[in-house]
């Protein structure tokens, strides 16, 4: 067989090829992502996403989002202008998701028995989904940034409500009053995170009363804008074939 | 010839694979937690623990046991180490093989950080509750913010039983009983499996197009809007709205099933209520201390004066929790851990009962292999050259008195 001929023999045969190639493809880009979303995602939001009694209603909703909204962009910037596949930000979240679990379910309580209902991550994928869908529906990464980055940001909050709530009703311990997520992270012993490093409830955002998660969302979501145009940018030029070609 | 050197080639190649693996298997469980390793000044001039005491040395699974006793914040915290303004009461295990069911200084409970005050002395109870079947290396320990943790001596204690039976029941302001063991579990992952599935429904409806290939060229041949259909737009829609209606709802049916929350409970704890020591009437100076490296021995030339209405002796010097003895003074009775604990170990030229109103200067020397095993004879190592320690005095009637020493120290190679 010359170089100048076709490896596959018919139709079937190429369909056959491509559909093996789109598996192997995405089986291959689902780890990869994951490995280094997954650095990511601990190195910079870490301790927010690693324990229940980080996840408040201000520094957690506000810094989630940011760190998270990264590779989505990024993924999306390839998949979406070079194959128009919508789905960058579920296949780079549910790779997260999937390490975390790994992470959380064989390191924190296979190793070192930290309970998971007390180190389970913080929840992406409806961000990711709105993200896709906006790209899907708008074909614009400006709109995807602004109306997306603002969805990731404020539906970050509510679509951890359901199973951060329970964890926050209050209780009377020794005389004084904590959440549930408290009273975990001061009985779960952690001798390299002591209580003072916690970054919760801190800040001067005081003039909102006990509405504060809504605004830090919003903020999240403000951010969140700019981080997509950066990281879609930091995806084209990882992406590109520029240096391919000239070779 | 070649046939011999393949033959040792390959037998070589198994020998090192068998010691590879044999070395993988080999996994010694980690016996301490690196207090040895902290730099010697630390331990010597910042947190000084004593009249500690470990309630139990074994401890059935559900079963409480206590760590408690004093620390001494020191006057002379070093420089290089941030004040204590902002410290948490820690206790040193590996991981939660017990939780800390509770925490105290001087009376008050302490589940978040507090500001504690140079030179004062504060009573502390760790109360624990056996959680993962071991033995393990019990420490006293403080976290200092900008210093690090600052750990004190440590004991081996057993717990027995089985982690299974393990529960940690919790009554709410609400009314309920929950056990935080498993509480929240099974919603969690509801949750977290719900939302995998929505987005790998997403991925298969994609997935079941042809993806890279063919939607490469259809792109680069400018027909990359075809590629997307009505039914393609309609599902993303369905999915988006479904999304939100999830969300929606799932937020109005948990604060319908949890209409009372609060925020997590954060802020630093001020006012810990130090001891109230009596006051002290024994000054002691140090003239000049040592360190002899070949003898592992620290000797201190104190001049001592008691102004009190009783004769004193000197009983006990204590430093980063290596306690040195004269035992002619002072036994212990406490079962102190053995390593840290130099029952013999503190020679006194003259330390007849020192008369009230006495002056007298005294050749101290406090030696043993704990110096080395501590890793406390490297403070001749560190930057600032000084050693600190707790000095007690005691009475004919067995009561003490506390006296903080606090000076350079000269090492001797010879």
């Amino acid at each position: 067989m010359s170089a100048s001929q076709s490896a596959v023999r018919s139709r079937a045969e190429a369909v056959k090829v491509s559909r093996t190639f789109d598996y192997m493809i995405v089986f291959v880009l689902f780890f990869i992502i994951l490995g280094g979303y997954h650095i990511h995602y601990m190195l910079t939001g870490g301790d927010w996403d690693f324990w229940t009694d980080w996840k408040d209603r201000r520094l957690w909703v506000t810094v989630a989002p940011i760190v998270a909204i990264t590779f989505p962009a990024a993924v999306q910037s390839q998949l979406w202008w070079k194959y128009k596949l919508p789905f960058g930000a579920v296949l780079a979240v549910l790779g997260l998701l999937f390490g975390e679990w790994v992470n959380r379910y064989f390191n924190f309580w296979g190793w070192t028995y930290f309970p998971v209902n007390f180190v389970f991550p913080s929840q992406l994928v409806p961000g990711a989904i709105l993200l896709d869908v906006i790209l899907l529906l708008s074909n614009s990464m400006t709109l995807t940034a602004v109306a997306g980055g603002l969805a990731f940001g404020l539906i970050f909050y509510p679509g951890n409500w359901p199973v951060i709530a329970p964890l926050h009703v209050p209780v009377e311990y020794n005389g004084m009053v904590m959440t549930l997520a408290d009273l975990q992270g001061y009985h779960y012993v952690r001798t390299g995170t002591p209580e003072y490093i916690r970054m919760v409830e801190k800040g001067t955002l005081r003039t909102f009363g006990k509405d504060v998660a809504p605004v830090s969302a919003f903020f999240s979501g403000f951010v969140s804008i700019l981080i997509y145009f950066l990281w879609h940018f930091f995806g084209k030029w990882f992406g590109s074939m520029a240096f391919v070609k000239a070779v | 010839m070649k046939l011999v050197k393949d033959k040792v080639a390959k037998l070589s190649f198994v020998a090192l694979l068998m010691a590879v693996t044999a070395a993988m298997l080999y996994t010694p469980t980690a016996s301490a937690h690196g207090e040895k390793s902290q730099a010697a000044f630390m331990r010597m001039r910042t947190i000084h623990w004593f009249d500690l005491n470990w309630s139990k040395d074994t401890v059935p699974v559900n079963e409480t046991m206590t760590v408690s006793g004093k620390f001494h914040v020191f006057a002379g915290w070093p420089e290089t180490v941030d004040k204590p303004e902002s410290a948490f009461l820690n206790i040193g295990t590996p991981g939660p093989v017990f939780i800390r069911a509770g925490s105290w200084i001087g009376g008050k409970l302490v589940p978040r950080s507090v500001s504690l005050e140079l030179g004062e002395t504060y009573e502390f109870k760790v109360l624990l509750k056996a959680r993962r079947p071991g033995d393990w290396h019990v420490h006293t320990m403080m976290n200092v913010e900008g210093g690090g943790p600052i750990i004190g001596p440590g004991k081996w204690t057993t717990i027995t039983g089985s982690m299974k039976s393990f529960t940690d029941p919790i009554t709410t302001l609400t009314g309920d009983t929950v056990d935080l063991e498993t509480y929240n579990l099974e919603n969690t992952y509801f949750w977290h499996t719900l939302w995998f599935g929505i987005g790998l429904a997403w991925m298969v409806y994609w997935g079941s197009k042809p993806m890279f290939i063919p939607r490469l060229i259809a792109v680069d041949a400018g027909k990359g809007d075809s590629l997307i259909s009505s039914t393609d737009k309609t599902v993303g829609m369905a999915f988006a709205i479904g999304t939100i209606a999830i969300v929606a709802m799932s937020m109005a049916s948990t604060n319908a099933k949890y209409p009372v929350t609060t925020p997590l409970q954060a802020g630093l704890l001020r006012g810990m209520i130090p001891l109230e020591l009596p006051a002290q009437t024994i000054n002691v100076k140090v003239e000049d201390a040592t360190y002899r490296v070949p003898g592992r021995a620290m000797q201190m030339t104190l001049v001592v004066t008691n102004n009190g209405d009783e004769p004193v002796r000197l009983a006990e010097f204590n430093t980063a929790g290596v306690r040195f003895l004269d035992p002619k003074v002072w036994e212990d009775e406490t079962n102190y851990p053995d390593d840290m604990l130099a029952a013999e170990g503190l020679t006194v030229s003259d330390n007849s009962p020192l008369a009230p109103g006495e002056k007298r200067t005294i050749s101290v020397t406090a030696s043993d292999a704990a110096w080395e095993v501590y890793r406390l004879a490297d403070l001749i190592y560190d930057p600032d050259s000084r050693f600190a320690g707790l000095l007690f005095f005691a009475n004919e009637a067995g009561v003490r008195q506390m006296v903080t020493v606090d000076a350079p120290l000269i090492p001797s190679f010879i």
